[in-house]
């Protein structure tokens, strides 16, 4: 049976989508100078909002691939 | 659909009206340091992220339960935690524009956030949306709270003589009563302690459910395989059943539900104000976000799995029919034994309680700083001191929170008719949530958004949400992502996106056409008859505006096209509203604006690091904090900077703490001086250490 539809389709469009605002957000707080990179607490935000998509891509594709096995 | 009543024993109603008791003491306790409005409301900024992130814990728990997602989970398996895992694409606007902004910028309420970037009438309907909002949310608590203690209660019970059937209504009402009499007395600070005391007990009954329920069904790994395939999965499916799927929450929840959550609840914005500064508060939301709400996840929708693994491996002791909004219960009462069944419920319910009573207690704040004090102001109230002001609108904010849990107990009735509480819950959020999440966005990250878009966001965007209500085949459909039409609740889900695309779209259009709209309001103001042609137009669009609202014309199709158009010339026309002066520190692009007003002069960006002093009493009147010239310079601290005190015992939070104004510095290293008024408001210990930390 194919369950793409239940797994990796709203997979793509979570992170795809939501990766549309999500990236949007970074690039304007940057532009804007709100997150000022040359003060490093505020590198080190930069580098959370990274690690934190990336820890949530990884959880759900990692559920979504055990679950199919 | 098999219902339960009088799950649990005598043990453990004892075991739920101790730990009731206990918390309320609890509560009750933190409630003396309650002195004024501001530790009222905002708990008097004082708290490290630690404290304020676990405090969330109760009431982010609390406001997505143990029965909803329990319910979904047992419905649908681990997609039931998809809302747990979907807040982190809008953090960057949050951290670094909303947060930083309502705190330097001094709002004690969004509503005030929408007077000062727009003008008074923004703030109105601001203030009216978010009352609707709140007093809903608090609704949906109460619900919840209904159908979670329903199932241990009789069906009915005697007394003096007559025969009275415990209804879910009659329940709530009893609830409702605990909960206004708790949160009444306590305020911020009482709720602060104890969802911090809750939320450690909270994650610690969720996870005990899970083990035992795993140990009852044979171990992880048959856990695993009782569950059919899809159970398993993370998301639901894409785009069905109409009852639950991807796309439709992904907009209600992880679009709108997140930015309502970040930007738009009261409730968790004091919570983030109550950090002791805005990088505090950043720590307290991503450990939040990042840790606390999928161990969350767990905690809340474990028993929903649990209830299908054991329906599979014997439906004799669970059965498949069981009605969802009642499997935490009847899972709980089989896996544990009496007293544990107690202590679970009890923190269930005190989970749940907590979620409310912050509602209350933020639907007060906006109700004191939005509508009391505009109309003190407005009649001319005079007060012989600020204490007795502060005094009386504590008693304003006592009293409104009584009269607001009355109001969510009636709002209930708006959401007994969906068949699970978290069907009630999408509907209500992405109904009620989109004119103001577009609205607060769009102020904060669009400089040139306008109060002429802002005002028509709220009123066409709210006119065309109506429409698409009343004839979701034409207006929602076309967004439904193949998602069918359940006619009896049609796309309770996706119409959010709808929502949002309207309200986006008359706010964008309002705005582009701002240079249009002025040359109208120009050439009326130029006619020597502006006045009548004014008074004819606002009573038209007035007239038009209240047609659409109750759908009396076969023209209510036209009438948002009037209202888009007429009501910015008309906002335009009356407003004078100047954008650099209305968006100094109110917006992302001038953040740094709104931390040079909230400090009063230069920041000083100098690093520093943390020193430890002993305090002394002073009899200065300013609120200022002395100290020496050496400490100051490991302070990276001047005169005028802004500084943090606190008890150096890091486990109290930052409960003994104050912020101060740095005075004229002295000689003796190690020593600060304060006043009494100072060592009063901070709690201070006689004899305790202090830690100070440069602010900003």
């Amino acid at each position: 049976m194919d369950y793409f539809s239940h797994s990796w389709l709203p997979y793509l469009y979570l992170y795809g989508v939501g990766g549309i605002f999500f990236f949007s957000g970074v690039y304007l707080v940057w532009k804007t100078g709100a997150i000022d990179l040359s003060k490093s607490h505020h590198r080190t935000w930069m580098k959370v909002f990274f690690l934190g998509y990336a820890w949530f891509m990884i959880v759900h594709g990692l559920f979504t691939y055990f679950a199919l096995q | 659909m098999e219902t339960f009543h009088n799950i649990g024993t005598s043990t453990d109603w004892i075991v739920m009206v101790i730990y009731f008791l206990a918390i309320m003491s609890f509560g009750t306790y933190f409630g003396r340091y309650t002195k004024d409005t501001s530790d009222f409301f905002f708990g008097g900024r004082r708290f490290s992220w630690w404290l304020i992130t676990m405090s969330i814990v109760a009431t982010g728990v609390g406001s997505h339960s143990f029965v909803k997602y329990s319910a979904k989970g047992f419905e649908h398996g681990f997609s039931s935690s998809m809302t747990y895992l979907n807040d982190w694409f809008f953090v960057p606007f949050f951290m670094f524009g909303w947060l930083p902004i309502i705190v330097y910028s001094k709002v004690r309420s969004i509503p005030e956030y929408f007077e000062k970037r727009f003008n008074p009438s923004a703030r109105f309907l601001a203030t009216i949306l978010l009352l609707f909002y709140m007093i809903g949310y608090i609704g949906i608590g109460f619900l919840t709270l209904g159908k979670a203690v329903i199932p241990m209660l009789p069906e009915s019970f005697q007394i003096f003589g007559s025969i009275v059937d415990i209804t879910l209504m009659r329940a709530i009402i009893v609830i409702a009563i605990i909960t206004g009499i708790y949160i009444t007395f306590g305020g911020q600070t009482a709720v602060i302690f104890t969802d911090l005391l809750q939320g450690f007990i909270l994650l610690f009954a969720g996870f005990l459910l899970f083990i035992l329920g795993i140990t009852y069904v044979g171990g992880g790994q048959e856990f695993w395989d009782l569950l059919p395939l899809t159970w398993k999965l993370p998301l639901a499916d894409f785009n069905e059943p109409s009852s639950f799927n991807f796309v439709g929450i992904f907009w209600q929840d992880a679009v709108a539900g997140s930015v309502g959550f970040l930007f738009m609840n009261q409730g968790l914005l004091m919570r983030f104000m109550a950090c002791k500064s805005v990088n505090e508060g950043r720590k307290a939301a991503t450990i939040n976000i990042l840790f606390v709400l999928p161990l969350s996840a767990i905690v809340v929708g474990n028993a929903g799995w649990l209830g299908k693994a054991m329906s599979v491996m014997d439906p004799g002791i669970v059965s498949p029919n069981t009605s969802p909004d009642e499997i935490f219960v009847v899972v709980a009462s089989i896996v544990t034994s009496p007293g544990i069944f107690g202590f679970i419920m009890a923190a269930l319910t005190a989970a749940l309680m907590s979620t409310v009573d912050t509602l209350i207690n933020a639907t007060a704040a906006i109700f004191v700083n939005d509508v009391y004090r505009p109309i003190m102001k407005y009649l001319k109230k005079k007060y012989d001191n600020n204490k007795q002001k502060d005094k009386q609108e504590l008693f304003a904010a006592r009293i409104t929170s009584i009269a607001i849990t009355a109001a969510g107990v009636l709002s209930v009735l708006a959401f007994i008719q969906f068949p699970t509480v978290y069907e009630a819950h999408g509907y209500f959020h992405s109904t009620l949530t989109p004119p103001l999440v577009v609205a607060i966005f769009m102020g904060v990250f669009w400089k040139r958004f306008t109060p002429a878009g802002v005002i028509t966001t709220f009123l066409g965007g709210v006119v065309l949400m109506i429409l698409g209500a009343r004839f979701p085949e034409v207006f929602i459909s076309p967004f439904d992502h193949g998602i069918e039409m359940n006619p009896d609740r049609p796309y309770s889900y996706i119409r959010a996106f709808y929502n949002l695309i309207v309200c986006v779209g008359v706010g964008v259009f309002v705005t582009v056409t701002t240079v249009i709209q002025k040359n109208i309001a120009s050439t009326i103001k130029s006619n020597k008859n502006s006045k009548s042609i004014m008074w004819v137009l606002s009573v038209f669009t007035g007239v038009v505006y209240l047609l659409a609202i109750l759908g009396f014309s076969s023209l209510q199709f036209i009438f948002p096209v009037f209202i888009i158009v007429l009501v910015p010339i008309i906002v335009t026309y009356y407003s004078d509203y100047d954008e650099e002066s209305s968006t100094k520190g109110l917006t992302v692009y001038s953040i740094n604006e709104a931390k040079l007003a909230f400090k009063g002069s230069k920041v000083n960006e100098k690093l520093g690091e943390t020193v430890e002093v002993n305090f002394f009493v002073s009899d200065h009147e300013q609120d200022e904090v002395m100290f020496s010239k050496n400490d100051l310079l490991k302070l990276g601290a001047e005169v005028g900077d802004l500084v943090y005190l606190s008890d150096k015992r890091k486990w109290l939070g930052g409960l003994k703490s104050i912020h101060s104004k740095i005075g004229k510095p002295h000689n003796e290293d190690g020593k600060v001086y304060l006043s009494e008024d100072q060592i009063d408001h901070g709690l201070f210990d006689k004899g305790k250490m202090l830690i100070a930390e440069k602010e900003m």
